[in-house]
């Protein structure tokens, strides 16, 4: 058990340090704190004009409808957020393992005393701490921005939905990373995992869409599957737990996947 | 130590070793020799636990690749044909890496690292990135990390592959040294690199070890062959006849001339342990009225008893290019010839 743990953290720290040094990491996490705060302000400023509006019909004796500022904003910019995410997370996981594998380092992987998930789990908390340090800026700026509301909201309400929005960006994050772990273990180009990954959570970002229109216990099924669907569950600050559920489903699933297709990749390889 | 037993791979239709057998005892260098496409480096990647075996088993250190994978990965270094290096890590933080990987506990990692950067050469190096290395350096950091967490054998696929003279002098210096207490096999297909590293060799070809042994008893069993070189003008086929009617000829190796509108042929003739028959050659060379502007008796080194072990490939090739410029008769016949003497190895 300790030998296993220390293979995952020797993985971790491997991939962490990576980061630091590929010029790759630099220029995604400067494009997406342009974009993301970019999208913030236009949400802020949007949501402030739509307000002064309310204001003036108000005075024009139409009583307007309670507008909830924060929980609007941020489930705007969260939504943004999963968009962003969308683009951002095949580009983080294309490499994984398609890298190992062009420069033959898999082999190292695969002939040292470690297991294949124990190297997946480790590339995969790697790649998602890279991931949250992307997004932790961005939940300080929202909470200080939604802390200064008119009136105040209470600082626990604030942070739990804070929290919980965020949790589950992180937590549908993962889900993708691990399907894109598994995609990149099967080719050895960056690019091609990277497009396919980005199709194949295209398609559970809005596969609800076509269990809408499928009907019947075939299109509920699909409705479940949709990461769209639970995501914004969460970014209404709905602690829906099975959400988290079907998050890690799929990081198990891919996880899985991945071990396997590591094995299988080595039996027909000449 | 190293106990090959029986090893079978098949891939699909396409069989890559078939009944590999061998062992090297502890503190021994083992050259697996062989043409490319041999089947060294599937035996190599089987022995490293990196592919599953179809039949057979192979033991290391008393443990078995498929029954007990991680316990031998622990036990063995491993050298695949191309470095596995990690091009954005220092060559002190790659191999770290690697010692944690391979369950060097925390304590003693850092005086491992620190021995194999010694032994291996490197200390000038430590803090470069790898990818501004020459090939020979990164060979040296290939062969650190298969060293770095102390394995009692190792295992190097083509570790001079590629490198320039000087370098590969200096990775043939580290693999004797390491040597004596560890315990080596390493492929090559370049024979020098077996006499000047190796104890003991097993030739494979075609996915078949054809011989094993030290490098003297392979030749001491070979010496009584003798050959000739002949370089003569004349009709190919009719020689080729009157040579085989010689009682004490085992076949005959036609070269190809560089020059094809050289009306000179070149050929080997392969014949019966401990005779003489260089002054019958060359007279019934005279009688069929050929010239001869050579004849020169052959010795027994290396590259021959490695041409004897794995002729076959090199027979077709032979074979295609004479039909091509002569009569097909002669051809078939040397053909013949030498798929028989094959049977007849005498290992």
């Amino acid at each position: 058990m300790k030998i296993i743990l220390r293979s995952i953290i020797a993985i971790y720290r491997k991939e962490l340090q990576g980061y630091f040094s590929s010029s790759l990491a630099y220029v995604i996490a400067g494009v997406f704190w342009f974009l993301s705060s970019l999208f913030f302000f236009f949400i802020l400023d949007n949501i402030v004009r739509e307000v002064a509006q309310l204001d003036l019909q108000g005075q024009f004796g139409v009583s307007p409808p309670p507008v909830d500022v924060p929980s609007v904003v941020l489930q705007n910019f969260m939504a943004v957020m999963g968009s962003l995410s969308l683009v951002i997370l095949p580009i983080l996981s294309m490499g994984l393992y398609a890298e190992e594998r062009k420069r033959g380092t898999l082999e190292l992987l695969a002939t040292s005393p470690i297991t294949n998930w124990a190297v997946a789990l480790g590339k995969l908390l790697a790649v998602l701490t890279f991931f949250v340090t992307l997004i932790m800026p961005l939940a300080v700026i929202e909470g200080l921005a939604l802390s200064r509301g008119q009136p105040p909201i209470p600082l626990v309400t604030l942070l739990s939905l804070l929290m919980v929005s965020h949790l589950g960006l992180v937590f549908m994050a993962a889900a993708i990373l691990a399907l894109g772990l598994f995609i990149s273990s099967l080719t050895d180009s960056s690019i091609l995992a990277a497009i396919v990954t980005f199709a194949l959570i295209l398609l559970l970002w809005i596969v609800d869409l076509l269990g809408d229109t499928l009907g019947g216990g075939l299109g509920e099924m699909l409705n479940h599957l949709s990461l769209l669907k639970h995501y914004t569950t969460l970014t209404q600050g709905v602690l829906d737990l099975s959400s988290f559920v079907l998050f890690l489903s799929y990081v198990v699933l891919g996880l899985f996947l991945t071990a396997q297709s590591i094995d299988l990749f080595r039996f027909q390889r000449s | 130590m190293i106990e090959v037993e029986h090893l079978s791979k098949v891939y699909g239709s396409t069989t890559a070793i078939e009944d590999v057998t061998f062992q090297v005892e502890p503190g021994e260098i083992l050259g697996l020799l062989g043409p490319n496409g041999a089947g060294k480096t599937t035996t190599m990647r089987i022995l490293a636990g990196y592919l599953p075996a179809t039949q057979g088993t192979a033991r290391v250190n008393g443990f078995e690749v498929h029954e007990n994978p991680m316990a031998v990965r622990q036990r063995i270094g491993y050298l695949p044909e191309t470095p596995p290096l990690y091009l954005d890590m220092t060559v002190e933080g790659y191999l770290h890496f690697v010692a944690r990987l391979k369950g060097v506990s925390a304590g003693d990692r850092e005086q491992r690292v620190q021995t194999v950067l010694q032994e291996c050469n490197l200390l000038e190096k430590r803090t470069s990135l790898i990818h501004k290395l020459s090939k020979g350096f990164r060979q040296r950091v290939g062969i650190a990390q298969a060293i770095v967490h102390d394995p009692p054998a190792i295992i190097l696929d083509e570790p001079t592959v590629g490198l320039d003279p000087r370098q590969i002098i200096d990775v043939r210096h580290l693999i004797k040294k390491l040597a004596g207490n560890k315990t080596v096999i390493l492929s090559t297909h370049i024979l020098p690199e077996v006499s000047m590293t190796c104890n003991r060799v097993a030739i494979i070809n075609q996915g078949h070890v054809v011989g094993t042994g030290s490098l003297t008893d392979l030749m001491t069993q070979l010496a009584g062959v003798s050959s000739y070189e002949l370089l003569l003008q004349g009709d190919q086929s009719r020689i080729a006849q009157q040579l085989l009617n010689l009682s004490g000829i085992q076949s005959l190796h036609w070269h190809d001339l560089e020059d094809a509108s050289n009306p000179r042929l070149s050929l080997r003739v392969v014949c019966d342990p401990g005779t003489e028959l260089g002054p019958k050659i060359a007279a019934t060379l005279v009688h069929e009225g050929a010239y001869i502007y050579e004849i020169r008796p052959t010795v027994t080194n290396l590259e021959d008893v490695f041409l004897q072990l794995t002729t076959e490939e090199q027979t077709s090739i032979e074979g295609d290019v004479i039909s091509d410029l002569e009569g097909s008769s002669s051809a078939a016949e040397g053909a013949d010839q030498e798929e028989n003497s094959d049977g007849k190895e005498p290992l």
